[in-house]
């Protein structure tokens, strides 16, 4: 069944990219709206890290010498609190947003929180949650 | 009295007008034999749960990554580190997932290897616990 399946995408595919028919405005045209940023920034966050986790996985495969002597030389550059903290709140920041829109998400999916109004307020909390904790974790 | 109130309860939540009325007593139905037809759409309406059951596995992992999270900072350890390993890349294997085909498995590739890289990393070198926070440390 899978087959028959994707042999139709295909064929649905290859006919209409053949045609060249323009597509109708979406993005470019449709008001953005809070809940619409916050549902790709979610799925963006989400597809940042997972990358990054990736890529420093790799890394730790491919590069010699163990990881404390990558810090040491990152130690050695003496970069200053500030830009630090900077780097900190910078990597904190995806990974909160990501966490406590998840809890969102997940209450979606228990049912709750549908209303439109409720889905600013839920949205605007995360919002906020996720500025507090990047700030308290980048000062840890 | 109970149109009343629920007219009432319809205007009271957060100040929302509904558009349409919402026909809510019981006792209507009566009244409307051709609701009799309606069918209801049946509930096993899927020729396997599969999905059904992917989209439950999901929500299960999502919730066990936050208790992980939390745990991994409370007691770092190598049980727990493994735990994050896995919990971690199986979330972020699911989530690229739907934004890949599910029918390309080129997929698999990358957090196989990321998985792999973990292990490898908690076994000859520091592991992820101790790299956030030395990390965090600077």
């Amino acid at each position: 069944m899978a087959t028959t399946a994707k042999e139709a995408m295909a064929q649905f595919w290859d006919k209409n990219s053949r045609s060249n028919r323009p597509v109708s405005p979406h993005v470019t045209i449709y008001r953005w709206s809070l809940p619409m940023m916050m549902s790709i920034s979610h799925r963006g966050t989400g597809v940042g890290m997972s990358l990054g986790v990736s890529f420093f996985g790799v890394a730790a495969l491919v590069l010699p010498g163990p990881f404390p002597d990558y810090l040491e030389l990152v130690k050695a550059l003496s970069l200053g609190p500030a830009l630090i903290y900077t780097a900190k709140f910078a990597l904190a920041f995806p990974f909160t947003y990501h966490t406590w829109n998840g809890v969102r998400h997940l209450m979606w999916d228990l049912g709750k929180g549908f209303k439109i109004p409720q889905v600013y307020q839920s949205g605007v909390l995360v919002l906020l949650l996720t500025f507090l904790s990047s700030v308290g974790l980048a000062a840890m | 009295l109970l149109l009343e109130m629920k007219l009432g309860a319809l205007f009271s939540n957060n100040g929302i007008l509904l558009s349409r009325p919402v026909v809510t007593s019981t006792r209507a139905w009566y009244r409307c034999p051709l609701a009799y037809e309606i069918h209801t759409f049946p509930k096993c309406y899927a020729s396997s749960k599969t999905a059904s059951l992917h989209w439950m596995s999901e929500r299960a992992v999502s919730v066990l990554l936050l208790g992980v999270l939390l745990t991994v900072y409370l007691y770092p350890g190598p049980t727990m580190d493994y735990s994050l390993a896995a919990t971690l890349t199986l979330h972020s294997h699911w989530g690229l997932g739907h934004l890949l085909n599910w029918a390309n498995t080129g997929l698999y590739g990358l957090p196989t290897a990321t998985f792999a890289d973990f292990c490898y990393f908690k076994y000859h070198d520091v592991g992820i616990c101790k790299t956030v926070a030395l990390l965090w440390s600077l």
